[in-house]
């Protein structure tokens, strides 16, 4: 679903820049996150061989998709689980909605689900007089926020401490001033305690679904997936047909690199296999396409649906750690959601939020070409002709200076010139927003080719 | 059409060429695999027992009971004060849980735990204070190893429990009891 806004990529970096301090504390606390999962990484020697079969396997599920997801459908109905298949979004909800409505569920325990974000189910069913908790940590703190996640795996990494202290002071009645993390922790596990007792349902996001055995497994460091699935007799799994796997070897690799290489742990804390209805209950599994199909029809944007959402190539994206979450004008942020999400970008500027330092093909440990997917979004908005304002103008030119060595050797001497010679004030416009936070460079008095040819061409 | 066929349809032809299914061959680190587990454990917030394991953990629990806490076991030689009840609810204010997990992993410190070793789903998760009781040969290095010995047709629903429930979500800061329980001991024999 297209964000409507307007304020692009740049103008949404520049407010979170504003706070040059939040900014530096920001990107430290990714690059944290990077410099852990490079320790778990490096602890396995085999960490390479894994990337290989992480991406080894996937594209093997994905070019069997439709013979997966039918095998899978088959074994859960043999454990009688219930499952649903919905083209998007919007029949994603209309299911969910209506296996709530047949049990007169008035409070859904919700557990970290990026695909029912994706397809806005909160507002759905609070408009349909459901109440909805969510139930990570991380989650609870931006719904009671009212914000969308920053971040896929730690949703609230954009605010501090004393933010969510005065947050819960005002809404859970925390003591006011205090923002110690294990305080304010504690006293969100007693108020969602009273949520997972309370709830008529519970729903949970999906990180992988084994084909051959008809289970499914969710991964969370805090429980809140299983304190909720395990309570109340009714229980909603939703997945994108990306999640798929062939069997248990194919889920065993992944479960290797997933929290490796999210937040540098060995494994999360709980690993669960929901295998069928706990005895009297009920289990529903919803297998959604939203676009997935879609993008499996492009050899290129196919591979982006081998992701398994570790968030890894968020944390060590160098644009990321200083833009913040809500500069991508959709609600994946990052490489990933650059990857997947540029389509929906109606400002067509998010697909340049990146330099190409190609760090996060580096760390994926599905080996997504993340930046080779950007580098064709870029493509396919200039052959759209959507090209961000001011690009279509000047790429042209570009192309034309850097083809044809006397015009570029001639920019480079005027450059040269004006910078030695012009003020920084004059010349920092043209420098565009490369300039803003940066001093220009000093020019060199020649350049680098009258050098060498004056110097070292004998 | 409905909406799986649709899908189903779409699926016919995708953009990925057919690729064959992989196969891991990765050697198991295979020294010392209760010291890796031990360290394992430790290194997610978990402590280990294992000398005298089972002595030591019924005379704990024992002292427990003895306190007046809410205990739940599982485990034939541990006696707890509460029954398995039908309603999970029902176990809201148990303090401590003694289950049988099936089998433990080296590299990553967790346990297999199912629901016939958890009597029901919700006791490893409601409990204040987790007690796993593992046998030390069912030890294997790594989560290949594991999922090859795990039949899940034999079970409704299991779990790998890596240490005590945590969180960093304020500020990357970690804390120890988010959710499920906020220590996990295991108890090796
Ligand atoms: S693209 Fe790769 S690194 Fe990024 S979230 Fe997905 S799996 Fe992780």
């Amino acid at each position: 679903m297209a964000t409507t806004t307007t304020a692009n990529h740049a103008e949404k970096a520049e407010i979170f820049c504003r706070d040059e301090a939040r900014v530096d504390w920001h990107s430290k606390a990714l690059w944290l996150l990077r410099q852990k999962r490079d320790r778990a990484a490096s602890s396995l020697p085999e960490w390479e061989e894994l990337r290989e079969l992480g991406s080894e396997y996937k594209l093997h599920t994905l070019s069997h998709l439709g013979e997966y997801l039918e095998q899978f459908e088959a074994n859960c109905i043999k454990q009688g689980i219930q499952v649903h298949w919905a083209k998007d979004g919007a029949e994603h909800n209309r299911i969910v909605h209506e296996i709530l409505a047949k049990h007169q569920v008035k409070k859904l325990v919700k557990s970290k689900s990026m695909l029912t974000e994706e397809c806005h189910l909160n507002p759905y069913l609070e408009q349909h007089g459901i109440e909805v908790i969510d139930t990570d940590l991380g989650e609870r703190i931006i719904q009671l926020n009212k914000q969308p996640p920053s971040h896929i795996v730690v949703p609230a990494i954009h605010l501090k401490k004393e933010e969510v202290g005065e947050l819960f002071h005002e809404k859970i009645g925390t003591e006011k001033g205090a923002s110690d993390p294990t305080y304010l922790t504690r006293a969100a596990r007693q108020h969602l305690r009273e949520h997972f007792l309370s709830a008529d349902a519970a729903m949970t996001g999906v990180n992988m679904a084994i084909a051959d055995q008809g289970a499914i497994v969710v991964c969370t460091n805090e429980g809140n997936a299983d304190m909720g699935g395990n309570l109340p007799s009714l229980t909603l799994h939703s997945m994108g047909i990306d999640k798929m796997v062939p069997n248990m070897e194919a889920a065993s690799v992944l479960l290797r690199t997933l929290a490796r290489n999210a937040i540098g742990q060995p494994i999360t804390t709980y690993s669960s296999f929901y295998h069928g209805p706990k005895p009297g209950g009920e289990m529903h599994v919803i297998i959604v396409d939203n676009g997935r199909t879609k993008a499996l029809k492009d050899k290129l944007l196919a591979e982006s649906l081998k992701c398994i959402r570790c968030g890894g190539c968020i944390n060590t994206c160098p644009v990321y750690r200083r833009s913040g979450g809500y500069s991508y004008n959709y609600f994946i942020p990052g490489p990933i959601g650059i990857a997947v999400g540029a389509q929906e970008d109606n400002t067509n500027t998010t697909a340049w939020a990146c330099t190409l330092c190609g760090s996060c093909t580096y760390v994926c440990p599905t080996k997504v070409p993340l930046d080779k997917i950007i580098a064709y979004q870029r493509r396919l908005k200039a052959e759209q002709g959507t090209l961000p304002y001011g690009k279509d103008r000047y790429m042209p030119i570009v192309g034309k200076v850097m083809g044809s060595a006397t015009l570029f050797n001639c920019a480079m001497s005027v450059a040269r010139f004006s910078l030695r010679n012009l003020p920084n004030a004059m010349l920092k416009p043209f420098s565009g927003a490369w300039g803003k936070y940066r001093e220009l460079p000093k020019a060199p008095k020649t350049s680098f080719e009258a050098w060498y040819n004056k110097n070292r061409s004998e | 059409m409905s909406s799986k066929s649709a899908i189903l349809a779409a699926l016919d032809s995708v953009a990925i060429a057919k690729h064959e299914m992989p196969k891991v061959a990765i050697a198991p680190r295979l020294d010392d695999l209760v010291g890796q587990f031990d360290a394992s454990l430790k290194a997610v917030g978990g402590s280990l027992v294992k000398d005298n394991a089972i002595e030591a953990l019924q005379q704990q629990v024992a002292a427990l009971v003895a306190e007046g806490n809410q205990v739940i076991s599982q485990v034939a030689e541990v006696s707890g004060n509460r029954e398995t009840p039908e309603d999970p609810h029902a176990l809201r204010d148990i303090n401590y849980a003694v289950i049988q997990g099936e089998l433990a992993v080296a590299e990553n410190g967790s346990v297999w735990v199912t629901e016939q070793g958890a009597g029901i789903r919700i006791a490893p998760f409601i409990c204040e204070n987790l007690y796993l009781v593992v046998k030390a040969d069912t030890i294997v290095a790594n989560m290949h190893e594991a999922l090859k010995l795990i039949n899940l047709q034999d079970t409704g629903y299991g779990v790998f429990i890596s240490g005590p429930s945590k969180t960093a979500d304020i500020e990357q800061a970690l804390v120890i009891g988010a959710h499920g329980a906020c220590t996990l001991t295991v108890y090796l024999v």
